[in-house]
């Protein structure tokens, strides 16, 4: 393909979705119907276009493309490489099973219109986080998929949605003006704020120092990274099951692309090394994964315990940037694969639990996997996945991971690892086995059958269980299957990272 | 033609001839005198658009009245950055009148609307005035019109809350204008002459044997300024003043009259004083901080209130205090910021006091409180609320993000990276106060006595949606505008 036809798809498939909200908005108030379709047409449209680029982004080359000139010296452009190529696929892949999810989840909720509109539009601001050629288009498009995100946040409007939502938005904005904060550092620094130009800041300065804790802010907010956490465990379980899938798999992501942009392309491993910056993503990284897996144990909401969860292993990917060497890197890149994949499972899932039962509660679901085997049986790979169970993908990532950790002799952080696979297992094997070996007290309230049989099948729709299953699938191909291509890709990226090249 | 040159004065006496026509003409109807001012400003608009391209075209232009050249005469002086606020007064003007002619027969009765006018195309005239006057004197007596203007167009709805706070501008600022006359009269001591560029040559040469001539006439000019324009701590008559007016006052009030005295510094700054001066005294540093304090408890303050207009008011206060950090950091990129802020400022600002107007109007609610459930029943009016609050933020893609960006790197460059730390502090604090009012507005539940007492009207609604565009628009391409300020600092700073 030729340059001009790349440069045109990666244009269409961040405006696309963005241009067809306002077409799902005006359609969908006549018909659900043709609501739904478009809603399905427009994330399977753009997951193609995201498939066609595959060869272009594993040919190693550079795509860059400028829109328009803002002001001088900032303008709104693209860019592929091969990690954003990494992130761009797993987000249109997860929002596309999402969305094939949400028409079994919310026929029976309101304001769908607004619900499928905001799905799509986020999808589309999302690619443009992914796609950005400067970190000024970034900001742009991570300002926009924030604050649009806020209205999947708050969906239920129950005082509970809109209290966790309010919480989201301040912390949402202070990140965004950190971020503000961080792009005028670059741009005083290099005059430029383009991405791939070399690290923007060379040399050790107080300005050096604020970039990084702008930037650290900023991106960490949306990571989920300890101490800036607080918000996520409140607002991504009110959200509905798939947007909690999307915010928790893919949107957290935007944070963690935005920091590993901020290592190697705002500043560089050896100048991150020499100025000891690494060191604190390091403490704050280990933090993370330990507090997250520490509280999961706590929560009996089983959304909220997956938040949690989410924090931890956001934690790992925090890690993972802080060691400069491909095996890591490509444990750390694979794992946010890994984990996009694995919580959005959990999180439809657990989703399909409540949508069918009404349990929100991990100590009210002894004997529900019998009813719900499907459902149970894809939390349970993923869950064994998060655990870290080979021959799943979570193994593979964390095996990755501590393979390089100890080729750079950090020991401890594999200790670390393990420790909180551990904790992983505390937190999820207490879900799973009671589902499916424990006395199910509530079959009582279900009014079904004392004598009836050990399995009571009572599964959510087919539109719920075959995105879940695809997922569950892809937990346990991306772990086994011998050619490997989120890994292969991972490996790319780590590469293209550490050398520019592959 | 003869004529285009005479543009500069045909530009403020039209306003005038029309205003004092007005009652008159709105005796035989008011329609009548609606379409004979809407004219006038058209007209006012279309020169400006012209005085703009000639000066791009062809550099700054001078006009004697009268024909009499300085330092006899007075001198009218267009350079871009004149040119700028003229189509910004213009245009806005014509926008809010527009929407005025809506509201105003409802807000102050329809016998008043022809003195409305009157008072109205005063206070643009002066405005205008003031913006390409050259001369100190003539300053003054503009200054004084345009405050008469601005407090009548107050106390026109005759209550006791509107009396009240027209009075307290009233005395505030004719203190002002008092500490203005006694700073040109300190200066005229020492030079003889009114002119700006003359003043600026004399003082030049004289200024060491003058010395406190100089700093007391700056000291009057800061005071004078920071009353006129609300300054963070001479604010005080602001939002009360703001927030009992008719909307459409309030709007041109809170839009262009405050920022009008902050070009009016500027052109004062740059052109009358030597620009080392300003690097001995510290009176840019003063503004500096005064504006910083503003953002900060401008904002705060805002996040008190309970009455919509009021919050308004104050956050008006806030945005104040961004051009004055434009100003006080006293370098172009931060100027520019402070300039640009100018045009976003009374974009967003009128815009959302339209807003606040139409509320009033087609519901009677002015308390924040009781906006629940509104987004449902005026769609289209609050989602140009969350444009302009997100534009008051600094959202990427509106106005104000640009501003802020400017006034950002300009505190880089000054080496000051703490006002950035104050911006970003003040941004987030407009969002606590801006935000909750949408989230209120679409999600909250609508109460049964929240009912639509009238529809909206279209003349409310087209300039509300024009402004919209405009934020966008500034947002997403502001290289023009950008491109005129750069041109009008280069030539402030080279003087």
């Amino acid at each position: 393909m030729d340059d001009q036809l790349i440069i045109t798809i990666i244009m269409f498939v961040i405006m696309f979705p963005i241009l067809m909200t306002a077409v799902i908005m005006y359609g969908g108030q006549h018909s659900d119907k043709l609501r739904n379709f478009l809603s399905l047409f427009t994330v399977l449209i753009t997951f193609i276009g995201v498939l066609l680029l595959y060869p272009e982004a594993v040919s190693g080359r550079v795509f860059e493309y400028q829109l328009f000139e803002v002001l001088p010296g900032l303008a709104v452009s693209f860019r592929l490489d091969i990690l954003s190529y990494c992130l761009v696929i797993i987000s249109s892949f997860v929002w596309l099973l999402a969305a094939i999810y949400s028409i079994g989840y919310m026929a029976k909720e309101h304001s769908q219109l607004r619900y499928y509109a905001v799905l799509i539009f986020t999808l589309g601001s999302c690619l443009g986080i992914f796609l950005a050629g400067d970190f000024f288009t970034l900001f742009i498009f991570f300002e926009l998929m924030s604050l649009i995100a806020y209205v999947l946040v708050i969906h239920e409007e129950t005082a509970e949605a809109l209290k966790a939502g309010y919480k989201y938005l301040v912390v949402t904005i202070i990140g965004g003006l950190a971020i503000f904060f961080g792009v005028i550092i670059c741009f005083e620094a290099a005059g430029t704020v383009s991405i791939g130009e070399g690290p923007l800041i060379t040399e050790a300065s107080s300005l050096a120092w604020m970039a990084f804790f702008a930037f650290l802010i900023g991106f960490g907010i949306k990571a989920g990274m300890f101490p800036l956490h607080v918000w996520l465990p409140d607002a991504h379980p009110v959200a509905p099951s798939p947007a909690s899938a999307l915010l928790s798999g893919i949107m957290l992501k935007t944070g963690a692309y935005g920091l590993l942009r901020m290592v190697f392309d705002v500043f560089s491993p050896e100048l991150m090394q020499a100025i000891n910056l690494h060191a604190v993503m390091m403490v704050l990284g280990i933090i993370t994964i330990i507090l997250g897996s520490a509280v999961a144990l706590t929560q009996d909401d089983i959304k909220r315990r997956l938040a949690y969860s989410s924090i931890g292993q956001m934690g790992y990917v925090v890690l993972g940037m802080t060691v400069f060497n491909e095996q890591v890197l490509t444990g750390d890149i694979f794992h946010i694969f890994t984990h996009a994949i694995m919580k959005s499972t959990l999180f439809l899932a657990a989703g399909a639990i409540i949508w069918k039962s009404g349990i929100k509660k991990v100590s009210g679901m002894a004997g529900l996997g019998r009813q719900m085997p499907v459902t149970f049986g894809c939390f349970t790979v993923a869950a064994f996945a998060m655990i870290g169970i080979p021959p799943l993908n979570g193994f593979l990532s964390k095996w990755s991971l501590c393979l390089g950790f100890l080729e750079d002799g950090y020991i401890f952080f594999v200790v670390i690892l393990l420790l909180s696979s551990m904790l992983n297992a505390m937190y999820y094997l207490p879900i799973i086995l009671p589902a499916f070996l424990g006395k199910e007290e509530i079959e009582k309230d279900l009014h079904v059958d004392d004598e009836g049989p050990a399995f009571n099948i009572n599964e959510a729709s087919k539109w719920m269980l075959i995105p879940m299953v695809v997922l569950a699938l892809c937990v346990f191909l991306f772990g086994t299957f011998p050619s490997n291509i989120p890994f292969e890709l991972s490996n790319m990226a780590a590469k293209f990272l550490l050398t520019g090249g592959f | 033609m003869d004529l285009i040159s005479h543009f500069p004065v045909i530009l403020v006496i039209n306003l005038f001839i029309f205003a004092f026509a007005m009652p008159l003409i709105s005796r035989r109807s008011n329609n009548w005198a609606t379409i004979a001012a809407s004219f006038s400003l058209i007209l006012s608009f279309a020169i400006s658009i012209t005085l703009l391209l000639k000066v791009l075209d062809t550099g700054a232009i001078s006009y004697y009245l009268g024909g009499w050249p300085p330092p006899f005469g007075i001198e009218f002086y267009i350079d871009y950055l004149s040119a700028y606020m003229l189509i910004v007064l213009t245009g806005m003007g014509l926008l809010i009148f527009y929407y005025g002619t809506a509201s105003l027969p409802f807000e102050i009765g329809r016998h008043m609307v022809g003195w409305y006018y009157t008072l109205y195309l005063l206070l643009i005239g002066a405005m205008l005035g003031i913006a390409i006057t050259n001369d100190l004197f003539n300053l003054f007596v503009f200054m004084e019109i345009s405050a008469i203007a601005a407090c009548a167009i107050i106390s026109i709805k005759k209550d006791r809350e509107c009396l009240e706070a027209s009075f307290k501008y009233l005395i505030l600022s004719a203190m002002g204008t008092g500490c203005y006359l006694l700073a040109v009269a300190l200066i005229y001591m020492i030079t003889g002459v009114l002119n700006f560029d003359m003043v600026r040559e004399v003082l030049v040469d004289n200024i060491a044997l003058y010395p406190n001539n100089v700093l007391v006439a700056l000291a009057l000019i800061g005071v004078c300024f920071c009353v006129k324009a609300a300054l963070f701590p001479l604010h005080v008559w602001l939002p009360d003043a703001h927030a009992s007016a008719p909307s459409p006052s309030s709007a041109v009030l809170s839009g262009l009259v405050i920022k009008i005295y902050a070009i009016a510094l500027i052109h004062l700054m740059f052109r009358a004083f030597p620009l080392e001066l300003f690097y001995q005294v510290p009176l840019t540093e003063i503004f500096l901080w005064l504006g910083a304090i503003a953002m900060i408890l401008g904002s705060i303050f805002a996040m008190t209130q309970d009455i919509f207009k009021r919050m308004l008011a104050y956050s008006s206060v806030a945005q104040i205090g961004y051009v004055f950090l434009g100003i006080g950091l006293f370098n172009p990129t931060a100027l520019l910021g402070g300039l640009l802020h100018i045009l976003n400022h009374a974009i967003m600002k009128s815009m959302l006091f339209m807003i606040a107007g139409i509320i009033i109007y087609t519901k009677g609610l002015k308390k924040v409180r009781e906006f629940d459930g509104m987004g449902s029943q005026l769609r289209w009016t609050m989602t140009a609320f969350i444009v302009g609050s997100a534009s008051m933020v600094g959202i990427p893609i509106t106005g104000g993000f640009i501003s802020k960006w400017y006034l950002a790197t300009g505190a880089f460059e000054a080496d000051r990276p703490f006002f950035i730390g104050v911006i970003i502090a003040s941004s987030l604090l407009n969002a606590i106060y801006y935000f909750p009012i949408a989230i209120r507005a679409f999600l909250g539940e609508p109460k049964p006595e929240n009912l639509p007492v009238r529809p909206v009207l279209k003349h409310m609604l087209i300039p509300v949606v024009i402004l919209t565009v405009l934020v966008f628009y500034i947002g997403m391409s502001p290289q023009e505008v950008v491109g005129i300020l750069e041109l009008a600092i280069d030539k402030l700073f080279a003087q």
